[in-house]
C-alpha cells in the first residue's frame, strides 16, 4: 500500500498574539524568529500514514510544496518514519492559491506513478481556507472522503473512521482515494526519535521544479488565481479585563455569579 | 440586471438546522445589499418539504425544494451532484453553504472546482464595495482578519456558525415555494455507509449551547470535570476542553474547543483553569462573553477576557455553582 500526504509548512502558529506580526502589504504573516512546522491537521494525517504503513507494510511518501527551508519538514517527516520526500519547488509557484496548488501536487502525482491512498489536512494552520484537499481529489478525478481520522486495512478497499458528535461513523471508499484528515484520540502525531532525526539528516531530498513536472509556470502562478486576499489586518482589541475581587475564591464564586447576573448573561 | 443568492439549506424532516436559516440570513443581508438581489433558498435533505415556507418566513424570496432520502452526509457524492444540477437549473450569481463539515469540509470547494469559480471558506462578514463582495474571515488562528474577494462572474461563500443571526421568522413575508427535479436516484457514490455508532448525547452541543463551560490543563485529572459538569448543568450549558484536556481524555475529542477542534460563539464562555493558548482562542475567541478563572494572574487568557476571577477552580466553582443554583431558582 501507498500513502501519499501532502504537508504543509507554517509559521509556528502558537506564538502569542503579541508576538504575531503581518506585513499589511504583502498581506501575509512576518516571520521574525519563529520557528517553522508541519501544520497541525498535515501532521496528524502523516500520523494516519504512519499507522496504516504499519499495519500493512507499506510504504509513505511526503511531498510540500515550498521554498528551500520547506526542507526541514521534510526531514521531520522521515524522520518520524516516512520512506520518501520531495519538495516542489519553483520561483514561478510564488502567489499560487489553492487551485494553482492543486494542480501543482496533482502533477507530482503523476510523477509519483503508483499510489493507493492521498491523505491531506483538513485545512492549513496559517490561512485555514480548506481548500487543496478536494480540489486535489477533483482535479485527479479521485473519490473524496473528508474529516477522517483513522484507516482500517481492507481487500481492494478500505474502512475510514470518521468522527460525528456523540460516535463515529464508518465509511468504506474503493483505492486510490484521497481523504483529508481530522484530529481524535487515535491520531495524535508521534515524536520523531533522535536516531530518525540523525539519519533523516544524511537523506538526500529530491527537489523538483515547474518543468521537472512538465508544468507551465503560467497554469500555476497568481495570475490564475481565483481567489484573492485583498487586505489583511489585526483586528483592535481594546480589552480591559474586569476582575472580581474578594477575600477568598468561594466569596469570588458568589460576587461572579452575581455580576453574570447583572450583564444579563444568565 | 439581478443578481440571484443562492443559498444552501440541509435539513431532515424534523429539524431544519439554524446553521440553515444562518445561511439564509448572510444571503437576505447581501441581497439587500447589492442592487435587485433576489435570494433563493434550495432546501435539501429527506422528506425536507415542511420547511419551504419556514424559509420563506426567515428571509427567502423564492426556495426549491430537492426532497430525496439519499441527500445526507455520507452520501456527500451525491449532494455534490445535486448541488452541481441545481446550480445548472438556476444560474445563481452567489453561492452561500454553512460553513461546517459538509458545506466547508467536503461539497463546496469541490463545486467550486467543478464550476470553476473561486470560493471563500468560513467568512464571518462581508462588505459590498462597487457591486464587489469582499468576504471577511478570520486566518492564523484568528489572530488576523482577512477580506477577500473571488475572481469571477461566479462565487461561493461559506459562513461561519453563529457568524449570522437567522431572521425572527415574519408569517407575512412573501416568497414562491417550487418542487425541483433533479434525478437522485440515477446518481452513484463510490463512498458508501458501513455502520454509524452514536451515543445519545448528554446535554447540550457545543454548536446549539448559548453557555459554554470550558476546562484546561489545570482541572488536575477527570473528576476536576465533574464540577464542570454540575455548573454546566445549572446553567443549561455545555461543557467543552481545551486541547490538552481532550489529549489527556479529560473529555472526548468531539467536546475540543479550538483550532484543531470546534469553533464556537456562544453567548457566554467561561474558561475554567485554561491559559489562553492561541490555539484554544481561535476556537474560543468569536465568544460574546469570556470570563475566565485561573490561579494564575498573568495567563494570557486574562488578556481577552472580559470578566475574570484569579483563583484555584477548587474554591471558586463550587460557590460560582451554588450561588448560581439559587440565582436561576433551580
Amino acid at each position: 500500500m501507498h500513502i501519499i500526504v501532502c504537508l504543509k509548512q507554517i509559521i509556528d502558529p502558537e506564538i502569542p498574539p503579541h508576538i504575531f506580526q503581518i506585513d499589511p502589504v504583502k498581506r501575509k504573516q512576518i516571520r521574525g524568529r519563529q520557528a517553522l512546522v508541519i501544520s497541525d491537521f498535515d501532521a496528524i494525517a502523516l500520523e494516519v500514514a504512519l499507522q496504516l504503513k504499519e499495519r500493512t507494510d507499506g510504504k509513505v511518501t511526503a511531498i510540500t510544496i515550498g521554498q528551500k527551508e520547506a526542507v526541514e519538514s521534510l526531514h521531520t517527516a522521515l524522520a518520524m518514519g516516512t520512506d520518501e520526500t520531495m519538495l516542489i519547488s519553483d520561483p514561478a509557484f510564488e502567489g499560487a492559491d489553492s487551485f494553482g496548488k492543486a494542480h501543482i501536487l496533482a502533477a507530482a502525482l503523476c510523477k509519483l506513478g503508483e499510489f493507493d491512498i492521498v491523505l491531506c489536512g483538513r485545512q492549513a494552520g496559517d490561512v485555514e481556507l480548506g481548500l487543496v484537499g478536494p480540489f486535489l481529489a477533483e482535479k485527479m478525478g479521485l473519490p473524496c472522503v473528508t474529516l477522517m481520522a483513522n484507516i482500517e486495512p481492507g481487500d481492494g478497499k478500505v474502512r475510514l473512521k470518521r468522527p460525528i458528535e456523540g460516535g463515529y461513523e464508518i465509511l468504506e471508499a474503493p483505492l486510490p482515494f484521497l481523504a483529508t484528515v481530522t484530529n481524535d484520540e487515535s491520531n495524535v502525531p508521534r515524536y520523531a526519535s533522535v536516531r530518525g532525526i540523525r539519519a533523516a539528516m544524511r537523506k538526500k531530498i529530491p527537489v523538483w521544479s515547474a518543468a521537472d513536472l512538465g508544468l507551465d509556470p503560467a497554469e500555476v502562478g497568481p495570475e490564475t488565481a481565483r481567489i484573492e486576499m485583498e487586505e489583511l489586518f489585526i483586528p483592535k482589541r481594546e480589552m480591559r479585563c474586569e476582575f472580581i475581587e474578594g477575600e477568598s475564591g468561594p466569596e469570588k464564586g458568589r460576587r461572579l455569579a452575581l455580576r453574570l447576573k447583572e450583564l444579563k448573561l444568565i | 440586471m439581478m443578481t440571484n443568492i443562492l443559498t444552501f439549506c440541509f435539513a431532515s424532516a424534523e429539524e431544519l438546522p439554524r446553521a440553515s436559516l444562518e445561511v439564509l440570513a448572510a444571503g437576505r443581508r447581501l441581497g439587500d445589499e447589492l442592487r435587485n438581489g433576489c435570494v433563493q433558498a434550495a432546501l435539501l435533505g429527506p422528506d425536507v418539504e415542511g420547511h419551504g415556507e419556514t424559509l420563506v418566513h426567515h428571509g427567502a424570496d423564492e426556495v426549491f425544494i430537492i426532497s430525496h432520502p439519499r441527500l445526507q452526509y455520507y452520501e456527500a457524492d451525491v449532494i455534490l451532484e445535486t448541488l452541481e444540477a441545481i446550480v445548472q437549473q438556476l444560474s445563481p450569481d452567489v453561492v452561500l453553504f454553512p460553513h461546517d463539515e459538509l458545506g466547508g469540509g467536503n461539497v463546496g470547494p469541490r463545486l467550486a472546482y467543478r464550476l470553476g469559480t473561486g470560493i471563500v471558506t468560513d467568512c464571518v462578514g462581508f462588505e459590498v464595495k462597487d457591486d464587489a463582495i469582499r468576504w471577511l474571515r478570520p486566518v492564523y488562528g484568528g489572530k488576523a482578519m482577512a477580506y477577500m474577494v473571488a475572481n469571477g462572474p461566479l462565487q461561493l461563500a461559506t459562513t461561519r456558525s453563529r457568524a449570522f443571526e437567522p431572521l425572527a421568522p415574519d408569517s407575512a413575508r412573501q416568497g414562491a415555494v417550487h418542487t425541483l427535479e433533479v434525478d437522485v436516484d440515477s446518481m452513484s457514490s463510490p463512498v458508501s455507509l458501513v455502520e454509524r455508532t452514536q451515543e445519545e448525547i448528554e446535554g447540550i452541543s457545543l454548536d446549539q449551547a448559548q453557555i459554554i463551560v470550558s476546562g484546561g490543563r489545570g482541572m488536575e485529572d477527570k473528576e476536576g470535570f465533574s464540577a464542570l459538569d454540575r455548573l454546566a448543568e445549572i446553567l443549561g450549558a455545555a461543557v467543552g476542553g481545551s486541547r490538552p484536556a481532550a489529549d489527556l481524555g479529560w473529555v472526548p475529542h468531539s467536546r475540543l474547543v479550538g483550532q484543531t477542534g470546534k469553533i464556537v460563539a456562544p453567548n457566554l464562555y467561561i474558561a475554567v483553569a485554561i491559559s489562553g493558548a492561541p490555539q484554544h482562542m481561535a476556537g474560543a475567541g468569536s465568544s460574546k462573553t469570556i470570563v475566565a478563572i485561573n490561579k494564575d494572574e498573568d495567563a494570557p487568557i486574562f488578556k481577552v477576557a472580559h470578566v475574570g476571577v484569579v483563583g484555584e477552580w477548587e474554591n471558586v466553582i463550587p460557590a460560582l455553582t451554588v450561588a448560581c443554583k439559587e440565582i436561576l431558582g433551580s
